[in-house]
């Protein structure tokens, strides 16, 4: 019996051991230790497999010299280079050349002779190839030669990357998303420069034909989930996608619930971690934000900066999030319940206070808790839809008005305003825009459910959602877990953070397709003679 | 199979034992400490548990004879298709009869606790509707809930146990076995059928994904409430002595009234009682599940789904015609549970199990391992 739950509860750690005996945990694969080919319909064969499903790869094939005799082709990235230059530099010296045989000239006399920029290599396996192709370089293979040149090309910019609106952070990277997809793809792409970061590209919508990248990692990303996306993404037959949550709510996985298994977010950053996990994320034309998937509760509370500061610390403000969500769902509930039902519970001293503050007010706490949310509520609405220059106005109407003169009117207690007040604050650490919105319709039927009857009401209210996220899933993943079904291992993640050399594994659940993170044996710590574990691994 | 859902060991331990904990803690104290004396914990840690392994052993043998099917669906081939059918229909009887009388266990409960104004009635609506949503979404989903609630339910146990620990007499242990062994035997007939209640393992056997763990969830339960009820009924008559626990409505609720720290940490009843309501509430949807499953298989019906609303409502009927007061429950539960509910535990399991022994039914040996 404790064989069998210490069995269980170890059952995460296992494949760790299979990883430090020290062979390396990641190596390149096969076809990239090649060296290149001198024909070039091989050369391509080969770049085609190295860059397989990476829809932004553009081989580019033409004749050369005077003779029209010698192949090339020009490989790169489409969101990574600079269209104009590449066009009107490097593709206009290259056509002129009026040599009669390029091919049997040596690719150092094109290297000398025609490229209108010194940051040139010339190379000649594949790894090195495919790693300037996805830093920003332009390959150049000329039939017959042995090696390719790489041409460094200025990194396109199509459109000034600006900060995030709506998902801000103190320490991580400041650039977002825009509307073009372009940009947003070398943003991506800069991120991961290898040929490992898939990208197929689509279209949705019979009239805006709106494009639609869909990215991951090869290799990290489950099948199934692919398969599926893509089978879910096939299905959309719309005459236009004007914005992402038009594709979030076509991919749902239960079309009824209030919460959501796609997040959204307009963070390149954000986007690169959900990708590491095994996540699939969809780039779409048009709009800052891309879609991620799947998203778990425990996935929508989690913001960048976590991973940035200091474990210590980044647990310690998870936990204030976590808390933050119960408070900003049950706070005015709880309220309620207690002063129509449960005064018993409130201590005494603050009874007082409470009951005094509540003297003259003309409604039941339920009519007040709901008034109050719901100018509370109004007064968000109007500050997203004014002009930003009536923002002043909205926040003196909003503190005086509501605030202060509600009090004083006696129309409210100074009680309820400390608590809508404190409910709206909890709910803006919610880092996902889609699970807060999803709490704040919550808190009116937790709050209805705590003015009928009370405490109880509240518990069969929680049960009852309890139940509904239990039944969740997106794209086959448990919307609550790691909690339920509870693995041990991957609440590593969760409330708290641990250190990052300490997460070994991907969530189990996503990320089963290539489940090691980093070599195991990574702690930090100065070195220790004999013993030092840093020796002899890797 | 009525539900396609799959359970983990773990999740079926936990489910078990929140099955049998969340309404025990209410009742047992009370009626134990009224049989035994001061000898309550002894019924309970060695008689009780003792019948409870039977019945834990019984029931996990009869599901491993027929791995992948529910206790009243092999029961026609048992015995034979008219007694089985007849016996399939009494069983479903008897689970909606049990059910009801937890959801007026509760119901009460909640009354006297939090609302005390609100017609049973309604409470008995409202736990009916959320166990039921529950258990419409299938045992999966049910699992998965009480994987949340069963660490917060013991916590809140064990927060109250250690907060109260210091009021602890020894002196109301004393004396052990005064008036011998009989005293001890009558105090464990209720909560040993309670502990009892694991032969729901009957209906649930067939979702567990590794069937050959199903022995270690079962005792694994057995013990772990001998240990937690025992500790309770312990330290409540630890508290209270034996007299005044048998003569409390809910012994364990005004222990919980009892905290106490520094003048600060008081009134934290209902904070910690709310938590069990969550436990019965989730003890609710896995027998309206098994309700819901036995009713489906006995008419021979695909979806057990459609069952569930009938099962709700005649459940929420009997409660309300034979169990109106908490003195009615108790009298049920102290005068004709034991004898009723070991029938149903261990007798005609036990005896089922010896006629598909001898008739050779069922898959005899160790459980294949499922593909």
């Amino acid at each position: 019996m404790f064989k069998w739950l210490a069995k269980i509860l170890n059952g995460q750690t296992k494949n760790q051991a299979a990883l430090s005996s020290g062979q390396q945990w990641k190596d390149e694969s096969e076809i990239e230790t090649r060296s290149l080919s001198k024909h070039i319909d091989q050369n391509r064969e080969i770049i085609e497999e190295i860059f397989d499903h990476c829809d932004d790869l553009i081989i580019h094939e033409f004749v050369l010299g005077a003779d029209k005799k010698a192949k090339a082709m020009l490989v790169y990235i489409d969101s990574l280079i600079k269209d104009d230059l590449l066009q009107t530099g490097l593709m206009q010296a290259l056509l002129n050349i009026h040599h009669e045989s390029v091919r049997e000239s040596s690719l150092a006399w094109i290297r000398e002779r025609v490229i209108p920029t010194g940051k040139v290599k010339e190379e000649n396996r594949w790894v090195e190839v495919s790693e300037g192709i996805c830093t920003s370089a332009v390959a150049l293979f000329i039939d017959g030669q042995k090696t390719a040149l790489l041409i460094e090309l200025p990194e396109a910019s199509n459109r000034p990357v600006s900060q995030p609106i709506t998902q801000t952070s103190v320490t991580g990277p400041a650039e977002a998303f825009n509307e073009d997809l372009h940009t947003n793809m070398g943003l991506l792409r800069r991120r991961f420069p290898t040929s490992r970061l898939a990208v197929e590209s689509m279209q949705i919508g019979l009239i805006s034909k709106t494009p639609v990248n869909l990215v991951y990692l090869k290799g990290y990303v489950r099948n199934g989930l692919l398969d599926e996306v893509k089978e879910r993404l096939n299905r959309i037959k719309v005459d236009s996608i004007l914005c992402s949550g038009q594709i979030d709510e076509h991919l749902q996985d239960s079309a009824y619930s209030l919460f959501t298994g796609i997040d959204s977010t307009e963070r390149p950053d954000r986007v690169a971690s959900i990708l590491l996990e095994g996540g699939v994320s969809l780039i779409i034309g048009g709009t800052p934000f891309a879609l991620l998937l799947p998203t778990t509760l425990a996935t929508h509370m989690t913001a960048s900066d976590d991973y940035d500061y200091r474990y210590w610390y980044a647990s310690f403000i998870r936990l204030i999030r976590w808390s933050a969500l119960f408070v900003a769902a049950l706070a005015p509930a709880l309220y309620v319940a207690l002063i129509s039902f449960h005064q018993e519970l409130i201590p005494p001293s603050l009874l007082v206070t409470v009951v005094s503050n509540r003297e003259g007010v003309p409604f039941p706490a339920f009519l007040e808790a709901l008034l109050m949310e719901l100018s509370f509520e109004t007064l968000r609405e109007a500050g997203v839809r004014l002009p930003r220059t009536f923002g002043q106005t909205i926040s003196i109407v909003g503190t005086i008005v509501i605030g202060q003169a509600a009090v004083s009117a006696g129309l409210v207690s100074s009680g309820m305003v400390v608590v809508v007040a404190l409910t709206a604050i909890a709910s803006y650490t919610i880092p996902s825009i889609k699970l807060s919105n999803a709490i704040r319709i919550l808190r009116f039927f937790f709050m209805f459910a705590g003015a009928v009857l009370g405490l109880f009401g509240i518990m069969a209210a929680v049960s009852l959602l309890s139940f509904h996220l239990c039944s969740l899933r997106t794209f086959g993943i448990p919307y609550l877990s790691p909690l339920a079904p509870l693995s041990l291992g991957d609440l590593k993640d969760t409330f708290v953070r641990v250190p990052h050399w300490m997460m070994q594994n991907r969530p189990r659940l996503t990320g089963y397709a290539e489940l090691d993170r980093q070599d195991p044996a990574l702690k930090p710590g100065p070195p220790h003679g004999k013993t030092d574990r840093r020796k002899g691994k890797i | 199979m009525l539900d396609k859902g799959r359970i983990s060991s773990v999740q079926l331990l936990f489910l078990l034992l929140i099955a049998e904990l969340a309404t025990a803690f209410l009742y047992v104290p009370a009626i134990t400490s009224k049989a035994a004396g001061p000898d309550g914990w002894l019924s309970l840690l060695i008689p009780a548990t003792i019948y409870a392994s039977a019945v834990a052993a019984a029931c996990v043998a009869l599901g491993k004879r027929f791995p992948e099917r529910v206790f009243t669906e092999y029961l026609p081939e048992v015995i034979g298709r008219i007694p089985g059918k007849l016996l399939a229909a009494i069983y479903t009887g008897v689970l909606i009869h049990i059910t009801s009388v937890m959801v007026i266990e509760g119901a009460q409960f909640i009354q006297s606790n939090f609302l005390t104004e609100t017609p049973v009635l309604a409470l008995q609506l409202v736990l009916v509707i959320v166990a039921v949503y529950g258990s419409y979404l299938g045992i999966e989903v049910i699992a998965r809930h009480n994987e949340l609630v069963f660490p917060i339910f013991i916590l809140s146990l064990s927060i109250l146990i250690v907060l109260v620990a210091k009021d602890i007499k020894l002196h109301n242990f004393l004396p052990v076995l005064e008036n011998g062994v009989v005293p001890v035997l009558k105090g464990a007939m209720v909560p040993g059928v309670w502990r009892g209640e694991v032969f729901v393992i009957l209906w649930l056997y067939p979702y567990l994904n590794r069937k050959e763990e199903a022995y270690q969830a079962a005792f694994g339960m057995v013990l772990l409430a001998t240990v937690l009820v025992t500790t309770v009924v312990a330290v409540t008559v630890g508290v209270f002595g034996d007299l005044y626990t048998s003569r409390l409505v809910y012994p364990v609720n005004v222990l919980a009234r009892y905290i106490s720290v520094a003048n600060i940490l008081e009134r934290l009843e209902l904070f910690i009682v709310i938590i069990w309501v969550a436990g019965v509430i989730v003890k609710l949807a896995i027998f309206f599940h098994t309700a819901g499953i036995a009713a489906a298989s006995t008419l021979g019906l695909k979806n057990y789904r459609g069952m569930l609303l009938p099962v709700a409502i005649a459940a929420m009927i009997v409660g309300n015609m034979f169990y109106g007061s908490y003195v009615q429950v108790v009298d049920f539960l102290s005068q004709v549970w034991p004898y009723y509910g070991s029938t149903i535990e261990l007798l005609i399991p036990a005896m089922l199990l010896l006629i598909a022994v001898i008739r050779k039914k069922g898959v005899s040996g160790p459980a294949k391992k499922k593909s």
